[in-house]
């Protein structure tokens, strides 16, 4: 079995077999703290400082008259913000928008990852190709969309219309529920194969001597699937769906270029941009952020708890 | 506390300490996202003084958004050439208007001194002018105000002072099909004709965002309507808001607009009108030259927006002006180059090699101008017409009331008469946040 492959997230294993002393453990941590103490400290200065100071921002009221003036307003503007009907929509949106898109892109990107890591001629270039509408800037993909979905001229509608299928005279991103569709699909369309490409990692750690034992007891290909391929896939799952949950719950850009919030498409991303910039409210605009940053915080914990913990237990089972 | 004592943050130890550390905490803020407040509150900015403009050397930057049209950096070079004593530059510092706001909001707070002089969106001169991050231009507007067209000048106008000069307007136009629907000559006759076929359906601006405003206030400037009145009270919470709101939602549901509107902003809307599908389209003057590239070159016309039935046609200006920033330090370059730019001679070039609409009258009786430009004469009757939007430093707050309810509306999630009330609301909130 192979015992040098890294799974993603996992924790650099050390040697296991030799026996260690309390006096080298420690010895080690204390050089371990010592070679990340420069990057700690940057990581404090780029990252924690700014929030700190977003966070101290959130807890004043700024007028735009009083640009530089600011008057200490304790929590009022998250309570202005918590009891407020934009909030909880834009909340609502959001997760449903996370909610749809991250689960079709673990499922499509799933598939994707088994189709490459099929051995065939031209992997290597399919590999290359599948990748690309990652690559594309998404406010450029997200304009594409909007072109597509446009009644009378877009591609999707001509279709539609076309093959005499729903949908070809709908004003799809002028209605609710179908705005919402447009921009999932823009989504998923846009990161499975960001999902993909760190499941394929995780496919190619599980060793062709687990498929062989497995044939040998045969087992049919349904069964090696649910049985082997998709628990010891987990950990690269779980990982994507951090990722993916993570982006879902700020998105910007795709709803900011196509509908501009409108039919139930506001992110809580676009609704503390909109105070914070268009309106140059930077107490409630920074209390809205804070609220994010604390939404997706408080998921990735829950991610991690319930589902990294496996990440460890797969590594350690691995070896 | 001691409410007479001037709010000082530093009149303690432990403030100064608080002070310093957001001080360090803002810079880096500032330099990460660029975002945060400003350093400064609002102070008095001096004068521009017209004559400064003769004697004037040295170089000026000219900064603002993307050029597509290469008229920024021509008029630049035009001037360079013409003045012999002072170079003008011009600087892109952001691709959309969005995002030149952003950069020049920037700029000014940081009171960096980059740019002498900044291409304004008509709607940005009373924030910046309330921030004190303007020149004060009444000097020089008035020395120049026989050569503007009165409507443009109001749009620099803040607080009975003009903090900029306008370089060139812009107005709403409908384009026609002749072959299909009349020429419009009200609001009821465009949609009544709209209204007969689905081929001659109206089209316009009417995604959720800031040109759905325009196309909402150039039908309530029409109807008599207002948003702030002279004072600065609200006044939508009127008759005409509800009756153009009802027009346009009954509009939408008779097929006088295509449903399809409400996923237009400017280019989706100009994309749609080219497939020949629809009668009317309400865009800017840009666009007379891009259909005259299509099939449609021999079957369109223009006319400017219509009014009520009985009443008097009332449009929205747009367009851009020329800001001189409170901390250049080549002023008097600054004044030089506005006055070359609103010369009666430049304006002309603004028409003919730009196609922009002038900011100089008789620019638009000028027989090579109208043969560049057929419709001027349509445009100066828009452009005469047009009011400003509601003049407010909270001016962005006020626009987002006015299009998120008109939207809601026009989408059919809210009724008029819960949309009126909630965008009376909003907009006098708004206006109590400053």
């Amino acid at each position: 079995m192979a015992t040098k492959t890294i799974v993603p997230g996992a924790p650099p294993s050390a040697p296991s077999n030799a026996p260690r002393t309390n006096a080298r453990d420690r010895a080690e941590r204390r050089l371990a703290f010592r070679m990340t103490a420069p990057s700690l400290i940057l990581m404090a200065l780029v990252a924690a400082v700014p929030i700190g100071y977003a966070i101290w921002l959130s807890l004043n009221q700024y007028s735009v008259r009083t640009a530089g003036l600011s008057r200490f307003v304790g929590l009022d503007n998250y309570i202005a913000a918590l009891t407020s009907q934009e909030w909880w929509a834009a909340f609502g949106q959001t997760f449903t928008f996370a909610a749809f898109s991250v689960t079709l892109e673990l499922i499509l990107g799933t598939a994707m990852a088994l189709l490459l890591n099929l051995a065939f001629k031209g992997r290597a270039l399919l590999r290359t190709v599948v990748l690309l509408p990652y690559a594309i800037v998404t406010v450029v993909s997200a304009i594409t969309w909007q072109t597509m979905f446009q009644p009378d001229l877009g591609l999707v509608t001509n279709v539609l219309s076309a093959l005499g299928l729903p949908g070809g005279d709908v004003v799809w991103l002028g209605e609710r529920g179908y705005a919402m569709a447009v921009i999932v699909l823009a989504d998923v369309w846009k990161t499975t194969p960001f999902a993909a490409l760190i499941i394929l990692a995780g496919l190619q750690v599980i060793s062709a001597e687990t498929y062989e034992a497995a044939e040998l007891d045969g087992a049919s290909k349904w069964q090696t699937f649910v049985h082997i391929t998709l628990p010891l896939l987990r950990p690269a799952i779980v990982l994507a769906a951090i990722f993916r949950t993570m982006d879902a719950l700020r998105v910007f850009d795709l709803p900011f270029v196509l509908t501009r919030g409108a039919n139930g498409t506001e992110s809580m991303s676009m609704l503390a941009y909109g105070e914070l910039r268009e309106n140059r409210l930077v107490g409630e605009g920074s209390a809205l952020s804070i609220l994010t940053f604390l939404t997706v915080m408080v998921v990735s914990v829950i991610y991690i708890r319930f589902g990294g913990g496996n990440i460890r237990d797969v590594a350690k089972e691995e070896q | 506390m001691d409410l007479n004592r001037p709010a000082s943050p530093l009149h303690n130890k432990r403030n100064r300490k608080t002070l310093a550390a957001t001080a360090i905490a803002a810079a880096l803020l500032l330099s990460a996202c660029g975002g945060g407040a400003a350093p400064q509150g609002a102070e008095q900015a001096a004068a521009a003084d017209p004559a400064s403009g003769a004697n004037a050397s040295g170089a000026v930057n000219i900064c603002g958004v993307k050029d597509a049209s290469g008229i920024y950096k021509g008029t630049a070079e035009a001037f360079t050439k013409a003045n012999g004593k002072v170079t003008a530059k011009y600087t892109e510092i952001g691709a959309t208007t969005d995002e030149a706001r952003t950069q020049i909001v920037q700029r000014l707070e940081g009171k960096s001194t980059e740019c002498d002089l900044f291409l304004t969106d008509v709607i940005w001169t009373s924030e910046f002018a309330s921030q004190g991050w303007l020149l004060d231009q009444t000097k020089l507007v008035e020395a120049n105000k026989d050569r503007l067209i009165p409507s443009t000048v109001e749009t620099t106008k803040y607080q009975d002072k003009y903090w900029a000069s306008p370089f060139f307007t812009n107005a709403g136009l409908i384009y026609y099909l002749k072959d299909k629907v009349a020429k419009p000559e009200s609001w009821q006759q465009l949609y009544a004709e709209a209204a007969k076929a689905p081929g001659n359906a109206y089209v316009y601006q009417g995604k959720q965002y800031e040109g759905l405003t325009v196309n909402f206030l150039e039908m309530l400037y029409s109807a008599g309507g207002e948003v702030l009145n002279d004072q600065g009270d609200v006044k939508i919470d009127s008759k005409e808001t509800r009756d153009v709101l009802n027009f346009m939602s009954d509009g939408l549901k008779n097929g006088s607009a295509d449903r399809a509107v409400l996923t237009y902003n400017e280019d989706p809307a100009r994309l749609a009108y080219e497939s020949g599908d629809f009668g009317y389209q309400r865009n800017w003057p840009h666009v007379y030259r891009l259909l005259n590239a299509t099939p449609l070159a021999s079957s369109f016309g223009v006319a400017p927006l219509p009014a009520w039935e009985g009443g008097k046609a009332s449009g929205v200006l747009g367009g851009w002006n020329l800001a001189i920033s409170a901390h250049s330090t080549n002023q008097a370059g600054a004044v030089a180059f506005i006055d070359f730019a609103t010369t009666p001679d430049w304006q002309k070039h603004v028409a003919m090699d730009y196609s922009q609409a002038p900011v100089n009258e008789a620019a638009y009786s000028d027989a090579a101008v109208l043969q560049k430009m057929p419709f001027a004469t349509e445009l100066l009757a828009s452009v005469k017409g047009a009011k400003p939007r509601p003049i407010s430093p909270v001016y962005p707050q006020i626009s987002q009331a006015i299009y998120k309810n008109v939207y809601a509306v026009l989408s059919g999630t809210a009724s008029t008469e819960d949309a009126v009330k909630k965008m009376a609301d909003e907009i006098t909130t708004a206006k109590a946040s400053f």
